[in-house]
């Protein structure tokens, strides 16, 4: 109870002190420079991911050459060795262990920097607030509180490293005020000499007769009218984009569709159902929530960083309308 | 054996079904080869695999349920194959069977992984209106890193959520 108490005055204080001193814009303010800090600045450090009892630590290289071009390696130093590679919109990730690589790569779209639109929607739905200073990994950082307007969406508490703004901390609450899922650096180098070969995969070479699964190449993703709409949009989603693609493994094309609280995003997948009827099932992976049911004769999957009850919203009020039903 | 597989895919209609379930029964040989196919089946998916003697436990759990009397109680073989069949798609039951975990995200990991063990298992008749939570296995992975790409928490952080396609966790449920 103690704990919450603060919240609660900061929720009903918030939009008084918006009003008058400007304390939104300045929660804005900080969150279009941690995305931009995380976009060109180089570094290098370990991060801890908490979610459930788990905690996995990885190290992570971020370098952007003198082109502009963006590239960054993370791989995981407990368990089995995983690798995520990422150069500029693609990304790939080697699973040596199931000698598999996943591959993702899309247009422009992909790592997308915060736009006014998004920003608007961010402080429509979400308290921000800038409050103390805290320190994470030896760097001194500012706390950003979003607390949500409703319980359609989870809270975060960010802390940005006070120069840069570059996020050393990233922590999604649910409404009880419980940690679903954190990120934390616990070493951490901003700048120093940085060259190509510190970002580059460990198992490109390994990897040639691996499995690969192509998710999502550009060339089999098309901006689409799926003719599908929610009759129960959960308050505050818009829907950010609508299109067609491939997934590996499987000859029908699968609708996805993207709903976003300027924040959090809900995917939602449609496909034709397969030959045995898969049962509705609840999942979840740290903050990320995976249900799947069946329309009529599709499956669909929805799966986002949004609350159990939010997915199942938007699962559960989908209809096909056909094209002209936008 | 062809039937066999024609059964686990849904592909007979159902005298055929039943007249496979019945040579299910009586040869043990295809039982265990039917059991193998569903182990494959599961292996290939990803999905987590059962601990010894999960089969016949549940089976003797369901043997304990309360019958259901009904005003008109249908053919005993139609139960029968209900009966089977739900035993079969055992991760189905597991799933109804685990606890919800939404409300409390750090729930022991141990206790989870022997939770369709040990924990009671919910009536068999009941409709479950909540549906439970269980972690991820990796079956949705290729959702995930789809989906990744659009969420704007991505565009804060970087590459550092793609850590949830290739967490560790998913990776120990499938040993």
């Amino acid at each position: 109870m103690a704990r919450a108490w603060p919240i609660i005055i900061l929720a009903l204080a918030a939009p008084v002190l918006a009003a008058e001193s400007g304390v939104t814009e300045d929660g804005v303010t900080w969150l279009k420079k941690m995305a931009t800090a995380s976009r060109q600045l180089n570094y290098t450090g370990t991060f801890v991911y908490r979610h459930t009892t788990q905690t996995e630590t990885s190290r992570i290289v971020h370098y952007v050459n003198q082109a502009g071009g963006e590239f960054e390696k993370m791989e995981t130093l407990d368990g089995p060795a995983r690798e995520v590679i990422r150069t500029n919109d693609q990304v790939i990730c080697y699973l040596p262990e199931s000698r598999t690589v996943l591959i993702e790569k899309r247009g422009k779209r992909r790592f997308p920097a915060l736009v006014p639109e998004q920003l608007t929607g961010v402080a429509n739905n979400y308290v921000i607030s800038v409050t103390e200073t805290d320190r994470v990994a030896g760097h001194e950082c500012r706390v950003i509180l979003l607390v949500p307007k409703d319980k359609m969406r989870y809270g975060h508490r960010f802390c940005a490293e006070i120069a840069s703004g570059l996020p050393l901390r990233a922590r999604t609450l649910n409404e009880k005020n419980e940690l679903l899922e954190s990120f934390a650096f616990t070493q951490l180098t901003i700048g120093g000499s940085f060259n190509r070969d510190r970002v580059r995969s460990n198992y490109a070479a390994k990897s040639k007769d691996w499995r690969v699964d192509h998710s999502a190449f550009s060339i089999a993703e098309t901006p689409a009218d799926t003719g599908w709409v929610l009759t129960q949009r959960p308050a505050g989603f818009r829907k950010l984009t609508e299109l067609t693609r491939s997934f590996a493994g499987r000859a029908a094309k699968v609708s996805h569709i993207v709903y976003s609280d300027g924040l959090a995003a809900v995917s939602v997948f449609i496909e034709p159902m397969s030959k045995t009827r898969p049962l509705q099932s609840l999942s979840h992976q740290g903050a990320v929530n995976i249900y799947t049911r069946t329309v009529s004769d599709y499956m669909v999957t929805v799966l986002g960083e949004a609350p159990a009850a939010t997915v199942m919203q938007i699962a559960n009020s989908l209809e096909y309308r056909g094209a002209q039903g936008r | 054996m062809d039937k066999i597989s024609a059964l686990m895919d849904g592909e007979l209609d159902d005298r055929q079904a039943r007249e496979q379930l019945v040579r299910l029964k009586q040869d043990e040989e295809l039982a265990g080869c039917w059991h193998t196919f569903h182990v494959i089946g599961d292996a290939l998916r990803g999905e987590p695999v059962l601990s010894q003697g999960f089969n016949r436990r549940l089976a003797d759990r369901l043997n304990e349920e309360p019958t259901v009397l009904a005003p008109q109680r249908r053919e005993v073989k139609r139960m029968t194959a209900y009966a089977l069949s739900a035993a079969a798609s055992v991760s189905a039951v597991a799933l109804v069977g685990w606890i919800a975990f939404v409300n409390n995200p750090f729930a022991p990991q141990a206790e989870l992984a022997k939770a369709p063990a040990a924990t009671t298992l919910p009536p068999a008749t009941s409709n479950a209106p909540q549906l439970a939570s269980v972690p991820n296995d990796g079956r949705m992975n290729e959702y995930l890193i789809a989906h990744q790409g659009f969420s704007p928490s991505t565009s804060i952080q970087g590459v550092v959520p793609y850590i949830r396609t290739v967490s560790g966790a998913q990776q120990e449920k499938g040993r």
